[in-house]
C-alpha cells in the first residue's frame, strides 16, 4: 500500500493521456513465480518494497527500508534511444538507528537510462544505481551503498508469496481497476552487515518484501493512509492498512491480510479489524506534520489485540524535490495478547498525508 | 625641502617652459605602457581567465571520464552500480546557434532526470549543487516531458516561448522550459535533457563527459585508482577541467609571443626617455655646474634627473591607465578573434583594471623611464663644476668610441646567431627571444658608428642634391651624433620590429596560400552551417554525401570527419579522409619527399597515420613512430606514416583513413565534403544541383575561391593584433621623433638665429629642419630593415617554429613593406612641421642677444 510515490508520479504524469495504454489490476490475474517477482512494463505502476527489522551481536536494534519504484512515462515505440524516458525510477533508502536514536535516509531518481536503474528479469536483478536486489534461485542479496551508511543483507523467505485481497487484485476504491495485484514475502530471514560510519556490524532479523503493480488504483477523495505490517513471534503475520477520506472517515476499501504460520492466509475486509491511533503524537520539525507514532489494534476474528509503538519517534521521510510526498515510515514494536496468549512481534508502519491531502490522482 | 625646491626650478620648470615636448614625451610613455596593459588586460580577458565554455555547469565536481569521440554511454550504468558513493552526471557537449542570428551558444545535454530531482544520483546525504532544482517539475509541469529546453536568464526568454536552434546542419524549434541563473560565472547556454540532445546532435550511444564527485574519504589518487579498474582501457579519467587547463596551456605560447610584442612600445618609450634626459642633461650643464659649486653631491644631481624621469613615468603611467583600458577593449575583440579561429573555442571574460594593473602600469611606466634615464643621469652627476660654468662646450659632444663599440655590436651579433641555434625551454622559444634581444641591442650600439659614417658620405652628396640647408642638416645631425644615434635607434628599433613582423606574417600568408592551392583540389566544399570553430566540429546529416555523390557532373565526394582529442595531454584534432578519394586527387605535401600515392596507399583501412607537421613537432613525432591513440573506449597503436605540412590549425592534426576511424568511432556522418566536378560539367550547373538536393539543411556550399579567400581573410583577422601593436610601437616612435626635432630646434636657437640673422630665408630654415626630419628617417628606416630582416628570420625560423611548429617559407611582401616604410618616412617628416615652425618664428634679435 505505498504509493506515496505513485502519488507524486500519478499526478504529474496524468497529465498524458496514455495512461489508457496500460493495463490495469482486474480480478482473475495469474501469478506465476519467480516471473512475477519482476517488471510488469504493461502496468503503470510498479514497485519493491524492502523493510526489516535487524539486531546486531552485541543486540544494537536497527530497522531498514529500501523502496524500488517504477513509473511508466511513455511507451511510444518511436523512443528507441537509451537515454529516452520510458519509466521514473525512484527508490528510497532509510536506516533506523533505534539504540543509536538516529534516523537517517536518502532518496534517487533516475531513469533506466544505459544500465543505470531498472529490472532486469534474467539477471534477477532490480537496482537503482548501486541500490539493488539480486535473487539467486530463492534467496536474494540486498545491497544499498549511502554516504553515511551501507546495507550488504542476504534475505531467505522463509514463507512461500502471499497474494494480497480476493481473486488475485487488493480493492482499493469502487470501480473495476482501482485495485492493485500486490504480493508479500511476509516473513524474510535476514542476515548481512549495516555499516554505518566508521562501524561495521553483523546483523540478523526479519524482513518483509511488498511488491505491487497497478494503473490508477486511488481516488481523489481519499487523502492519506496507514500501513502495517507486523510479524509476530509466533510466526504469523499481518498486513494492515486503512485508507483515510476527506471528510475524516475510514474507507470501506480498507483491509489487511492474515498469514497463519503455515503461510496459509486470511483476507480481512474493514469491518474485521479495528485500527485507531492513541493519544501519543510526535511533531516533525521539518514539515509540522503530526504523527500519531503508538496505535491500538483489535482484530475480533483472530482475537488479536496489540499495542503499536516505536522505539524510535523521528522516522519521517522528507523528499528533497517540491513533488515527492513526506510520509513517516518506521520500525515499530508489537505487545498484546492473542485468545488471552501473550502476544508481541516486531514490524513497520507507514503514514501518509499528515503534512498535506496526499494528491492521489486527477 | 631644499631638495624638492632645486628639482622645482631645475627640473619642472624648464619643463613647463616647453609643455609640447614634454607632453609629447609623456605620451609617448604613455602609449607605450597603456599597450603593455592592454594587452595584458585583453589577454586576461581573452585567454588568461580561460574557462572553457563547456565547464558551464559543469559543478562542483572532483573528477571526470573523457576520450577521444566520446564515452560509451553504457559506461554511466556501470559507474552507477560500483559499491561506492559517487555522484555520476554525464554530459553531450556541442553547440547551437540561434537560427537568424549569429549567437552561438554552448549546446549541455544532461540527465536531468536525474540532476533535475533534487536528488542526484550518487548523492543522498548531501544537497545536491545542481543548477536546475526545478527542471523535473518544469518538465512535467508544461506536460511535454523533456524534450524542452533551459537557457541562461541572461538571454532574455521566456518559458514557453519558442526559439528556433540550428544544431549542425538542422533547424528546429525548441520550447523553452526555463531559465537559470547565469551571472556568475554560468556562462549562458542552451541545455537539453541528454535524450534530446543525442536526438538533436544525432549522436547516440557515447556522451561526452562523464563528470563524478567522489567523497572526501579518500584522496583523488585513491579514487582514480580505485575507478580505473572499472574502466575501459580506452577511456581517461583525470581531473575536472583537465580539458580547459590543456587549452590554457596552448594558449599560453599564443598569450606569451604577444605579450613580447607588446613591449615593443615601451623598448621604443624607453629610447625617448633617454633622449629626453640626455637633452635636459645638455641643456642644464651650467645650471648643474652652479649647482654642484654650491655643494650639491652628485647623489642630489642623479636624484633630481632620476625624479625628472619617474615625473615622466607617473605621468604616463597615469594616462596610460584609462589610455590601456580602452585599447584593452579593441584588442580583446581581436585577440578573441584569433583564439577562436585558431585555438578553441571561448568567449572573453570581462576586462578588469584592478589594483593589480594599476601597480604595473605604474611599475613599469616609472622602472622603464628610470632605467632608461640612468645613463644621462649618471653623466650629468659627473659634470665638474668648473667644466660646467666654462661657456666653451655648449654642445652635447661626447665622443663616441667607435671601434670598441663595432666590437662589442658584432661580438652580440654572433651570440645572437648562437642563441638562435637554441632548443625551446619548456616550449617557450626562450633562446629565440635572447638572440632577438641582443641583436637589437647590438643595433643599438653599431648606430652611432653607421650613423656617422654614412651621414659623413652623405652631406656632400645632399649638399649637391638639395642645397646648402641639406648639408647644415646633415652635419648638424653628425654634430650630435649621440643623440642623432638614440634618436635613430628608437626609430630603427620600432621599423625593425614592424618589419620583421611583416616578413613573418607575409612569409607566412604566402606559405598559406601556397600550401591551400595543393590542398584544397576539390571544386566545392560543403560544410553545416551550425557553429564551427577550430575546436568545434558539426556535422552534416547522413546521406547527403551519398545523394551528392549520385549527381550528374559530380565526380567525386570526400568525406572528411573531425574530432577534438587530447592526445598526451594537449588539445589536437583527429581527421578522417576518404583515401581513395584523396589518392586520386590531392597533392600534399610530405616530409619525407615522397609521392602521395605512396605515402596514401599505405593508409588505407590499416592502423597507419599522418600526423601534421605542428603535431609532430610539439609531440617530438617522427616518420615511422609508433601513437598511442584512445579511441571510442579502446587503446589502439598507430605507425605514422609520414608528417604532412598543414597551416590550418595550431592544435596539430591526426590523419587516418575514413574506413579505419569508423572501426573505432562508428559514427558515419561527415563533418566535411570535399566535391570534384567532372571537368566536362558546367560548375554551377552541379552548384545549382547540389544547393537543391541539400535543401532543407543549413549548409554552406564553397567554391575552391570562396574557400580560399574566406582562409586568407581568417588569416588576417588573426593577425590583425599584430598589425595594431606594430603601429602603436611606430607611432610612440615617430612622436618621439617630433618631440627630439623639437627639442634640437630649441638648442639651436643660437644658431638658428644665427643663420637667421645671415640672411637665410624664413624658407631655409623650415627645409633645414625638415631636411633633419628626412634623414632621421632615412636613417632609421635603413637602420630598421637591415635590423628587421634579421630579427624576421629569428620569428620565422626560432620563434615561431618553437611556439607554433610550422615551417614558414621565407618570402619577402615588397608591397606591404614599402607602403609601410612609405608611410613611416613620411610621418617622420611631417613630424618635422611643428618643429620647422617653432624653428622660423624663433627672432633673431633676441636670440643673438643672449650671446
Amino acid at each position: 500500500m505505498k504509493n506515496k510515490l505513485a502519488c507524486f508520479v500519478a499526478v504529474v504524469f496524468s497529465l498524458h493521456p496514455a495512461a489508457a495504454q496500460y493495463r490495469t489490476a482486474l480480478p482473475g490475474y495469474h501469478y506465476e513465480f519467480p516471473r512475477d517477482h519482476f517488471n510488469h512494463p504493461e502496468f503503470q505502476t510498479e514497485w519493491w518494497y524492502y523493510t526489516g527489522n535487524l539486531k546486531s551481536t552485541d543486540g544494537h536494534r536497527f530497522g531498514f527500508e529500501l523502496t524500488f519504484f517504477r513509473q511508466a512515462v511513455s511507451r511510444d515505440p518511436a523512443k528507441t534511444s537509451a537515454w529516452d524516458v520510458k519509466d521514473i525510477y525512484l527508490a528510497h533508502l532509510a536506516l533506523s538507528d533505534l539504540d543509536g536514536s538516529k534516523f537517517y535516509h536518502a532518496e534517487r531518481t533516475n531513469r533506466s537510462g544505459p544500465g543505470i536503474a531498472g529490472v532486469d528479469e534474467t539477471r534477477g536483478r532490480i537496482w537503482n544505481g548501486n541500490w539493488q536486489i539480486i535473487w539467486r534461485n530463492e534467496a536474494q542479496e540486498l545491497q544499498a551503498i549511502d554516504e553515511q551508511f551501507q546495507l550488504h543483507l542476504a534475505l531467505r523467505s522463509e514463507k512461500p508469496p502471499v497474494v494480497h485481497g480476493e481473486d488475485g487484485v487488493s480493492e482499493k476504491a469502487a470501480g473495476a481497476g482501482h485495485a492493485s495485484h500486490y504480493i508479500s514475502l511476509t516473513r524474510i530471514h535476514t542476515s548481512g552487515f549495516v555499516e554505518l560510519g566508521e562501524k561495521k556490524f553483523e546483523v540478523t532479523g526479519t524482513s518483509w518484501m511488498d511488491h505491487e503493480f497497478f494503473t490508477h488504483q486511488l481516488t481523489a477523495d481519499q487523502t492519506g493512509w496507514d500501513w502495517l505490517s507486523l510479524q509476530l513471534e509466533d510466526n504469523t503475520e499481518l498486513m494492515l492498512f486503512h485508507i483515510r477520506r476527506r471528510d475524516g472517515s475510514i474507507d470501506p476499501y480498507s483491509a489487511g491480510t492474515f498469514v497463519d504460520a503455515q503461510g496459509k492466509t486470511t483476507h480481512l475486509r474493514a469491518s474485521d479489524f479495528v485500527l485507531m491511533p492513541l493519544r501519543k503524537t510526535w511533531k516533525s520539525p521539518s514539515t509540522g506534520a503530526v504523527y500519531p507514532i503508538a496505535w491500538k489494534l483489535a482484530i475480533p476474528r483472530l482475537g488479536l489485540e496489540l499495542e503499536v509503538k516505536t522505539p524510535l519517534e523521528s522516522q519521517e521521510l522528507t523528499g528533497k524535490a517540491k513533488l515527492t510526498p513526506n510520509y513517516w515510515e518506521g520500525a515499530i514494536i508489537l505487545t498484546g495478547q492473542r485468545n488471552g496468549q501473550a502476544a508481541a512481534g516486531v514490524g513497520y508502519l507507514e503514514m501518509t498525508g499528515y503534512d498535506h491531502a496526499v494528491r492521489l490522482a486527477r | 625641502m631644499s631638495r624638492l625646491l632645486l628639482f622645482y626650478r631645475l627640473m619642472a620648470r624648464p619643463l613647463l617652459r616647453e609643455p609640447v615636448r614634454a607632453g609629447l614625451t609623456v605620451l609617448a610613455v604613455a602609449l607605450g605602457v597603456a599597450v603593455v596593459l592592454a594587452i595584458d588586460l585583453a589577454g586576461d580577458a581573452a585567454t588568461g581567465s580561460f574557462r572553457s565554455s563547456m565547464e558551464t555547469l559543469a559543478g562542483d565536481n572532483d573528477l571526470e571520464i573523457a576520450t577521444s569521440g566520446g564515452v560509451p554511454e553504457n559506461l554511466v550504468g556501470t559507474l552507477a552500480s560500483l559499491p561506492y558513493s559517487i555522484r555520476i552526471s554525464p554530459r553531450i557537449e556541442d553547440f547551437a546557434v540561434i537560427a537568424g542570428t549569429r549567437k552561438s551558444l554552448p549546446l549541455i545535454g544532461l540527465d536531468l532526470v536525474s540532476e533535475g530531482s533534487g536528488s542526484s544520483r550518487m548523492d543522498s546525504g548531501t544537497a545536491a549543487e545542481t543548477p536546475f532544482p526545478k527542471t523535473l517539475e518544469e518538465g512535467f509541469e508544461n506536460s511535454g516531458g523533456f524534450d524542452g529546453i533551459w537557457v541562461g536568464a541572461s538571454l532574455g526568454f521566456k518559458a514557453g516561448d519558442r526559439v528556433p536552434l540550428l544544431i549542425n546542419d538542422q533547424v528546429h524549434d525548441y520550447v523553452i522550459r526555463g531559465a537559470y541563473p547565469d551571472s556568475n560565472g554560468n556562462e549562458s547556454a542552451i541545455v537539453m535533457d541528454i535524450a534530446t540532445a543525442q536526438q538533436a546532435l544525432t549522436r547516440y550511444g557515447r556522451v561526452d563527459r562523464i563528470l563524478l564527485k567522489v567523497q572526501k574519504t579518500a584522496s583523488l589518487d585513491e579514487w582514480q585508482q580505485r575507478l580505473r579498474s572499472a574502466l575501459p582501457a580506452g577511456v581517461e579519467l583525470r581531473p575536472q577541467g583537465t580539458g580547459t587547463n590543456e587549452n590554457r596551456r596552448m594558449l599560453a605560447a599564443f598569450r606569451w609571443n604577444l605579450r613580447l610584442l607588446s613591449y615593443v612600445s615601451l623598448v621604443v618609450g624607453a629610447f625617448l626617455i633617454y633622449n629626453t634626459i640626455s637633452v635636459s642633461v645638455v641643456r642644464r650643464r651650467a645650471e648643474i655646474g652652479i649647482v654642484r659649486a654650491l655643494g650639491a653631491s652628485r647623489g642630489v644631481i642623479l636624484s633630481a634627473f632620476a625624479g625628472e624621469a619617474a615625473c615622466f613615468g607617473i605621468a604616463g603611467a597615469l594616462i596610460a591607465l584609462p589610455l590601456g583600458r580602452f585599447m584593452a577593449t579593441v584588442a580583446v575583440k581581436l585577440m578573441a578573434a584569433t583564439v577562436e579561429s585558431l585555438y578553441v573555442s571561448s568567449r572573453p571574460g570581462p576586462i578588469e583594471l584592478g589594483v593589480g594593473s594599476v601597480f604595473l602600469a605604474l611599475g613599469i611606466g616609472v622602472g622603464v623611464a628610470v632605467a632608461s634615464a640612468y645613463s644621462p643621469a649618471r653623466e650629468a652627476s659627473l659634470v665638474s663644476p668648473v667644466e660646467a660654468m666654462g661657456k666653451g662646450r655648449r654642445e652635447y659632444d661626447v665622443r663616441v668610441q667607435k671601434g670598441r663599440v663595432l666590437w662589442l655590436a658584432s661580438g652580440l651579433s654572433l651570440a645572437a646567431a648562437a642563441a638562435s641555434r637554441g632548443n625551446a625551454i619548456a616550449g617557450k622559444p626562450l633562446f629565440g627571444y635572447l638572440a632577438a634581444i641582443l641583436l637589437v641591442v647590438a643595433s643599438a650600439l653599431a648606430t652611432p658608428a653607421v650613423v656617422d659614417a654614412l651621414l659623413t658620405v652623405s652631406s656632400k652628396m645632399l649638399g649637391k642634391i638639395f642645397g646648402v640647408e641639406a648639408l647644415l642638416a646633415s652635419r648638424s645631425l653628425a654634430g650630435s651624433l649621440r643623440r642623432t644615434s638614440v634618436l635613430v635607434g628608437a626609430l630603427s628599433t620600432a621599423i625593425a620590429m614592424m618589419t620583421a613582423v611583416g616578413i613573418m606574417v607575409g612569409s607566412f600568408r604566402e606559405t598559406v596560400a601556397v600550401w591551400m592551392s595543393d590542398q584544397l583540389p576539390a571544386d566545392l566544399y560543403l560544410r553545416p552551417a551550425g557553429s564551427a570553430a577550430a575546436d568545434r566540429h558539426p556535422t552534416i546529416s547522413l546521406g547527403l554525401a551519398e545523394k551528392i555523390a549520385k549527381l550528374p557532373g559530380v565526380m567525386a565526394v570526400d568525406r572528411l570527419r573531425a574530432y577534438e582529442i587530447s592526445y598526451e595531454n594537449m588539445p589536437a584534432t583527429l581527421l578522417s579522409v576518404d583515401v581513395d578519394v584523396l589518392r586520386s586527387h590531392h597533392n600534399s605535401d610530405f616530409f619525407s619527399g615522397r609521392s602521395k600515392e605512396e605515402v596514401l596507399g599505405e593508409l588505407r583501412d590499416s592502423n597507419v597515420v599522418l600526423v601534421s607537421e605542428p603535431f609532430a613537432y610539439k609531440h617530438n613525432v617522427k616518420r615511422g613512430n609508433s601513437i598511442t591513440l584512445a579511441l571510442g573506449g579502446g587503446r589502439d597503436s598507430f605507425r605514422v606514416a609520414d608528417v604532412y605540412y598543414d597551416y590550418s590549425s595550431e592544435r596539430g592534426n591526426i590523419l587516418m583513413d575514413r574506413q579505419t576511424l569508423l572501426r573505432y568511432l562508428p559514427d558515419a556522418a561527415p563533418s566535411n565534403l570535399a566535391i570534384y566536378v567532372s571537368p566536362e560539367s558546367n560548375l554551377d550547373a552541379v552548384r545549382y544541383e547540389i544547393e537543391q538536393t541539400a535543401a532543407g539543411q543549413r549548409v554552406l556550399l564553397f567554391s575552391n575561391r570562396d574557400l580560399r579567400g574566406e582562409a586568407i581573410r581568417i588569416f588576417d583577422r588573426t593577425f590583425a593584433i599584430t598589425y595594431a601593436l606594430e603601429a602603436v610601437a611606430v607611432l610612440v616612435a615617430v612622436m618621439g621623433i617630433a618631440g627630439a626635432l623639437l627639442a634640437l630646434v630649441i638648442d639651436r636657437r643660437r644658431e638658428l638665429g644665427l643663420l637667421h640673422f645671415l640672411g637665410a630665408a624664413k624658407n631655409q630654415i623650415r627645409k633645414l629642419i625638415l631636411v633633419e626630419a628626412g634623414l632621421l628617417g632615412l636613417l632609421a628606416n635603413t637602420a630598421g630593415l637591415m635590423l628587421g630582416f634579421a630579427l624576421s628570420l629569428v620569428l620565422i625560423f626560432v620563434i615561431n617554429k618553437q611556439s607554433f611548429g610550422w615551417t614558414i617559407r621565407f618570402h619577402w611582401p615588397v608591397e606591404i613593406l614599402l607602403a609601410a616604410i612609405t608611410i613611416v618616412y613620411v610621418a617622420t617628416v611631417l613630424a618635422g612641421l611643428y618643429p620647422a615652425q617653432v624653428a622660423v618664428q624663433l627672432n633673431p634679435i633676441e636670440v643673438i642677444h643672449e650671446e
